[in-house]
């Protein structure tokens, strides 16, 4: 199967990186996972892979399955069909052993409003496994400071606002140093100083080597945070892969600028290079060929080349693209077998 | 421990999986008696014995005129006046009959459907604390409060008894008269009956509990079911149906007051509501272990 192949590929692409070799190359590995709830199919077939030290954003209108996915992925809602693995624990037996490593953020905080938010934190800490008792004090001081609540700290939860109530949220899934770190839309409420603080958390735990996921419908945000993206659309994943991988599958194009623009054509089109002439230079498809091979040929052949850069759709581009294909999965076609995708009449039966 | 990189698993150490117990149970009681619901719950527990002191001492004193022929307050008051040491006993009998199973409700209400409304029963699971061992926790703050809320009662009714009323004994329904001690080991033994009684009740409102995650389905549910009992008790057709009904035991309860204690209808209502906890306590159980959080 092409699309198992390719997840593996790109999950070998980050473990090779790593000094010393896991046994787990995935922080979390869902296969055919199906959630029914009385007759709505709320996820089916979902095959995710959320490769060890990555950070996954995972993308999807309202309604798509993302908070379905991670709510099974934490073991809080049994699949009707498939299985997860959670840092190498299959999940439900190993939710004991896996979950200790976890943090998680999913459908926004919850807290009692009667209690401060320390109060609030402190029971969460008095829950967590690997907190020793003695450091739970310690523990919830430093994540009040970590996400900006120190001052509020003694404050009921009820007058929190909504980014108040965010951030705690957040502190609770950073009590502890986390192997995997699940947040599901942690900028919601957050104003544009919260959202780039965010930002930062997940650049911090990024660098420290914790797996993150990351939901979101706010594309910038993925783009602008994650290594990798996976993107739901009607409870099943159509995409999948690397964000530059996902980005260049997009438009396989070169563009290059020269004012040679007929010699250039010849010279590719020799060598059985397809390109075509733009207005500005010409566009060059990449399906049989690379970049550096592009140039070797162009300049060997004494083309002037001012510029040349890959032809990349936005995020926002290629999101729409799969979330609002036609029913007939035309709009998949050009999406090459790099990446894990399921057909679109797959996803909407 | 900063540095959480992935080792071999299998030659890492054994990391804990659960928090110590006592962390939790602590953590559990905490969140409990700081809820402000609980407080005034227990705050009306006390109150009651006290408001009930007073009207009777009020009645005796013949400043409340019973209508005439009636056997209300006047009647009550006439065995309680200079018989104070009744009046916890008084009080909680005719509490069983609903304010406690109510109160008791509340809490196993707020227990797993309230925690679970205001999101933070995720938290929880997600930390995780195993689900049956969340339960077990819920159970102990569930029943810590009716045990407290029992006792505050009782030690309310005594002391209100004592100096509303008067008297260091107590006259029972049979005529004799007990002693001070034996009179408190009457108290204590009703205490302990009642207690056993409401936790019954509170299972079985756990295990709705743990159905829904609106309270106050919880509550309706647990009050609705003591009416439609109550009233199937007062039914004599339905006789066949009486053993089955967790009020039936709450009318013997007055027992206690007789001299010698008839034990077989108090023995009787502890199997019954023994009966109730394992059916609550495993329809609770078997609920957790499945429902999605």
């Amino acid at each position: 199967m092409t699309s198992t192949t390719g997840v593996d590929r790109g999950v070998n692409g980050v473990t090779a990186a790593a000094v010393t070799p896991a046994p787990h190359p995935v922080a979390a590995r869902t296969r055919g996972l199906r959630k029914v709830y009385r007759s709505t199919v709320a996820v089916d077939h979902v095959d995710l892979d959320v490769p060890l030290g990555s950070v996954l954003g995972m993308l999807g209108p309202n309604g798509s399955g993302k908070t379905t996915t991670i709510r099974m992925l934490l073991g809080l809602v049994t699949p009707t069909a498939g299985t997860v693995e959670l840092l190498g624990h299959r999940l439900p037996e190993g939710a004991a052993r896996a979950l200790p490593e976890v943090g998680a953020l999913v459908e926004g905080p919850g807290f009692h409003p009667f209690l401060s938010g320390r109060e609030n934190l402190l029971r969460c800490a008095a829950a967590e496994p690997l907190l020793a008792t003695g450091g739970i004090g310690r523990a919830v001081g430093e994540a009040l400071e970590r996400v900006g609540l120190a001052d509020a700290a003694n404050r009921r939860y009820r007058g929190y606002s909504l980014g108040m109530k965010q951030r705690l949220g957040l502190a609770a899934a950073l009590l502890i140093p986390r192997r995997f770190v699940v947040l599901d839309e942690p900028t919601n409420g957050l104003d544009p100083a919260g959202t780039r603080e965010v930002r930062a958390v997940i650049a911090a735990l990024h660098a420290a080597g914790t797996t993150v996921l990351v939901s979101s419908h706010l594309l910038s945000e993925v783009e602008a945070t994650c290594t990798h993206v996976a993107v739901l659309h009607r409870g099943s994943v159509v995409a999948q892969g690397e964000l530059g991988e996902l980005l260049d599958a997009g438009d396989n194009g070169l563009l290059v600028s020269t004012p040679d623009t007929t010699v250039a054509v010849d010279t590719l089109r020799d060598k059985r290079i397809p390109a075509r002439v733009t207005p500005d230079g010409l566009r060059v498809d990449l399906t049989t060929t690379t970049a550096p091979d592009v140039v070797a040929t162009l300049v060997a052949a004494g083309v002037a080349v001012h510029e040349v850069r890959r032809q990349r759709a936005g995020l926002e581009e290629l999101f729409t693209r799969l979330t609002e294909a036609d029913q007939n999965g035309a709009a998949l076609s050009d999406l090459d077998g790099r990446l894990q995708l399921s057909p679109v009449e797959e996803v909407s039966r | 421990m900063t540095t959480l990189t992935v080792s071999g698993q299998v030659s890492a150490p054994v990391a804990r999986t659960h928090a110590p117990i006592g962390r939790l149970l602590r953590s559990e009681l905490r969140l409990v008696l700081r809820r402000p619901r609980t407080l005034i719950a227990l705050g009306l527990l006390v109150l009651v014995p006290v408001l009930a002191g007073i009207g009777i001492a009020l009645a005796a004193d013949g400043t409340l005129e019973p209508p005439p022929g009636a056997e209300g307050p006047g009647a009550i008051a006439a065995i309680l006046s200079e018989n104070g040491l009744v009046l916890p006993i008084f009080v909680l009998t005719i509490s069983l009959q609903m304010l406690l199973p109510m109160v008791g409700a509340m809490w196993a209400a707020d227990a797993l459907a309230g925690e679970s409304s205001v999101g933070s029963l995720r938290n929880l699971l997600v930390a995780p604390v195993g689900r049956a061992r969340l339960l077990g926790v819920k159970a102990f703050g569930v029943a810590t409060a009716v045990v407290i809320g029992v006792g505050l009662m009782t030690a309310s009714g005594v002391i209100s008894g004592l100096v509303l009323l008067g008297g260091n004994s107590m006259i029972t329904i049979s005529g004799t008269t007990l002693s001070f001690w034996p009179a408190l080991g009457r108290i204590l033994l009703t205490a302990l009956l009642v207690t056993v009684q409401v936790l019954a009740v509170a299972a079985v409102a756990l295990a709705i509990s743990s159905v829904t995650e609106h309270p106050l389905i919880v509550m309706a549910v647990s009050l609705g079911g003591i009416i439609v009992f109550t009233v199937l008790n007062a039914i004599p057709a339905l006789s066949w149906l009486h053993p089955l009904l967790i009020t039936d035991s709450w009318q013997a309860m007055i027992d206690v007051m007789r001299d010698p204690i008839p034990t077989d209808a108090l023995v009787e209502g502890v199997l019954r509501a023994g009966c109730y906890l394992a059916i609550g306590g495993s329809l609770a159980l078997a609920r957790m272990l499945t429902r999605d959080g």
